[in-house]
C-alpha cells in the first residue's frame, strides 16, 4: 500500500508538472481513463517503483510524445465505428500494440478502411447464400477421409469422424454411431482425481461378468457359485452388500449367502435345471453399478487443469442429477438428446460445433457462417430436420423440380392426376419455363423514374 | 426482402448491375445518351451515367 502511495504521488507530481489538474484518483474515477482500461492502469500502479513506470503511466494517459494517439481515443473511436463486436476487440488489441507509431489521422484512416472492408464482406440481399453454403461444405467434403473410425485424441474412446460424421449430423439420426459425452465436474470433484474416478465408476456400466473371476452352476446342490475379483471391487468402489442387493433383484425368492472364502452362493427354491442355467446367465448379465449404455468413462484433465469425464455412450438425462456433475457444462454428441434435454437452440449450437470440429479435425477451414446457415435451416421449425438428397425434410417440393430430378414421367403424371399447382418459386421451375430466376439480378424489377 | 435502415437508400450490387444492364440495352438500341462522354461502349456509357446518377430507372422493392 505504501508502495502504491508513492507511485501515485509521483505520477500526480508528474501530471501537475504537465499541467493536468486534479489528483490521480480523480483521474481514474473521471473520464480521463476510459472504462476497460482501469484494470490495466491499476496493474501499472502496482508495478515496481522505477523510472519506467511513471513514463508508462503518462503514456497511457496519452500525454506522451508528439504524434502519439491516446489509448482512450482508440477505445472510444473503435467503439463508435460500424464494426461488429469481435472485430472491434481484435482491432483494439492490434492498435494498442502499435500506438506509439499511430497518429490521430492514421487511426481515423485505419478505421475508415476497416469499415469499408467490413461493409464489402457483408452479403447483399438476394445473394444465393444457400448454394454458396452447400458448395463451401461440399467441396471440402470431397477431401475428407471416408474412413469411419478415428480416435478423438483423448484416451482410447473412438468417435466417428470425417465424412461419415458430417452425414450423420445432417441426416439428423436419432442416435449417432458412436455416442459420447463430455462431463464437466462441479466443486471438489473437478479438483480431486480420486473423487472424479469414483464418479466415473458411478457412470461406467459394470456387470457381474466384469467383476467375477468365476461363475458356475452346480447341479449337485442346485445353486450358482460366484467368486468375485477383490481388486476389481476395490477399483470400482463396489461394496459386497451392494452386490448382494443387486443379485436379489435378478428374480423372485433369490437367496444369497456369502461363504467364508468370499464365494457367493445363489439359490432359488425348487429350481429346474433349465431355470438354473437361466439364473446363471441372468446373474452374469446383471448390472451392479453405473448407467446402462455407458461403456466407458475416462477421467482426464481439461485445459484449465480441471478433471472431467469422457464417456463412450451417452445418457444425458441419467447423468443430470448426479452429484458432482456440472450439468450446465456437460455435453453430448447425440443431437436428439440435446433437443430433449436442453432444447432446440442448444441443438443448433451443437450442430454447428460438431460440424466445425469435424471439419477442423480434417484440416478443412470452412467459414462458420455456412455451417450456421445449415444448422439454422435444420432447426428453424423447433425440431431437428434432416437434409437428404431431396433437400430439407418435410419441405414441399414443386412438381416441376421433382420431375427435373428423378423419374420425370411418374412425377408429372402424379402431379397431373392430383391437380397440383406450381408456384414457380424455385430455380429449376423457372429455368424450365424459361423465366429469370428469383435470385440476384433476376429478382429485380425495374421501374421508370 | 428485408433491408436495414441504412441500406434502404443504397443499391445492392445486383440492383446496380440490373440498372446498368437495362440502360446499356437502351443506349445500344439508340436511346439518347444523357451525359457528354468519350466512351463508345454502351455498357461503359451506362456505368458513367449511373455514377452521375442520371439513369431514369429505379428498382421496385417490396415493402
Amino acid at each position: 500500500m505504501e508502495l502504491r502511495a508513492t507511485v501515485e504521488e509521483e505520477v500526480a507530481r508528474e501530471l501537475t508538472r504537465m499541467g493536468v489538474e486534479g489528483g490521480i484518483a480523480e483521474l481514474i474515477k473521471g473520464e480521463f481513463i476510459p472504462a476497460g482500461l482501469t484494470a490495466e492502469f491499476d496493474e501499472l500502479l502496482e508495478m515496481q517503483v522505477g523510472e519506467a513506470y511513471a513514463e508508462d503511466i503518462i503514456r497511457m494517459l496519452g500525454r506522451g510524445e508528439e504524434g502519439e494517439v491516446k489509448l482512450g481515443d482508440i477505445e472510444v473511436k473503435v467503439d463508435k465505428s460500424e464494426l461488429s463486436g469481435k472485430i472491434k476487440e481484435e482491432l483494439k488489441t492490434k492498435l494498442r500494440d502499435v500506438r506509439m507509431k499511430l497518429s490521430e489521422e492514421k487511426l481515423d484512416a485505419i478505421l475508415k478502411k476497416a469499415e469499408e472492408k467490413y461493409e464489402e464482406a457483408k452479403v447483399e440481399p438476394r445473394e444465393a447464400v444457400g448454394i454458396v453454403a452447400a458448395q463451401s461444405i461440399g467441396e471440402p467434403g470431397t477431401q475428407m477421409t471416408l474412413r469411419t473410425f478415428h480416435y478423438a485424441g483423448v484416451g482410447a474412446i473412438y468417435i466417428t469422424l470425417g465424412l461419415p460424421r458430417i452425414i450423420e449430423i445432417v441426416d439428423a439420426r436419432k442416435k449417432p454411431s458412436t455416442p459420447a459425452m463430455k462431463i464437466k465436474l462441479a466443486g471438489e470433484y473437478a479438483l480431486d482425481r480420486n473423487k472424479a474416478r469414483e464418479l466415473a465408476t458411478e457412470i461406467e456400466e459394470t456387470y457381474i461378468r466384469d467383476i467375477k473371476s468365476k461363475i458356475e452352476s452346480s447341479t449337485e446342490d442346485m445353486c450358482v457359485w460366484v467368486s468375485l475379483k477383490e481388486k476389481e471391487l476395490e477399483r470400482k468402489f463396489i461394496k459386497r452388500e451392494e452386490i448382494e442387493e443387486k443379485i436379489k433383484e435378478v428374480g423372485k425368492d433369490v437367496l444369497v449367502e456369502t461363504m467364508e472364502d468370499g464365494k457367493l452362493r445363489i439359490h432359488v427354491k425348487r429350481m429346474s435345471f433349465h431355470e438354473l442355467l437361466k439364473l446363471e446367465k441372468d446373474l452374469s448379465d446383471k448390472l451392479v453399478k453405473g448407467i446402462e449404455g455407458i461403456k466407458r468413462a475416462i477421467v482426464r484433465r481439461d485445459a484449465d487443469g480441471e478433471y472431467m469425464l469422457y464417456t463412450e455412450g451417452s445418457a444425458l438425462k441419467k447423468v443430470r442429477r448426479m452429484e458432482g456433475v456440472d450439468f450446465s457444462r456437460t455435453t453430448t454428441n447425440n443431437i436428439s438428446e440435446i433437443v430433449d434435454v436442453f432444447g432446440i437452440e442448444a441443438a443448433r449450437n451443437v450442430i454447428i460445433k460438431e460440424m466445425m470440429d469435424t471439419l477442423e479435425e480434417q484440416g478443412l477451414d470452412v467459414d462458420a457462417r455456412h455451417v450456421t446457415l445449415i444448422a439454422d435451416a435444420m432447426t428453424m421449425d423447433g425440431e431437428v430436420k434432416s437434409i437428404g438428397r431431396h433437400g430439407l425434410a418435410g419441405g414441399k417440393v414443386s412438381a416441376l423440380s421433382r420431375a427435373a430430378f428423378e423419374v420425370t414421367v411418374d412425377n408429372l403424371l402424379g402431379a397431373a392426376m392430383y391437380g397440383e399447382t406450381d408456384e414457380l418459386k424455385g430455380v429449376t421451375e423457372n429455368v424450365i419455363v424459361g423465366q429469370p430466376i428469383k435470385l440476384g439480378t433476376g429478382a429485380i424489377e425495374l421501374v421508370a423514374r | 426482402m428485408v433491408f436495414l435502415e441504412k441500406e434502404r437508400d443504397k443499391y445492392t450490387k445486383y440492383e446496380k448491375a440490373r440498372i446498368i444492364g437495362a440502360r446499356a440495352l437502351q443506349i445500344a438500341a439508340g436511346a439518347p445518351v444523357l451525359i457528354g462522354t468519350k466512351e463508345i461502349d454502351p455498357i461503359e456509357i451506362a456505368m458513367e451515367e449511373f455514377k452521375l446518377g442520371g439513369i431514369p430507372i429505379t428498382v421496385k422493392r417490396e415493402k
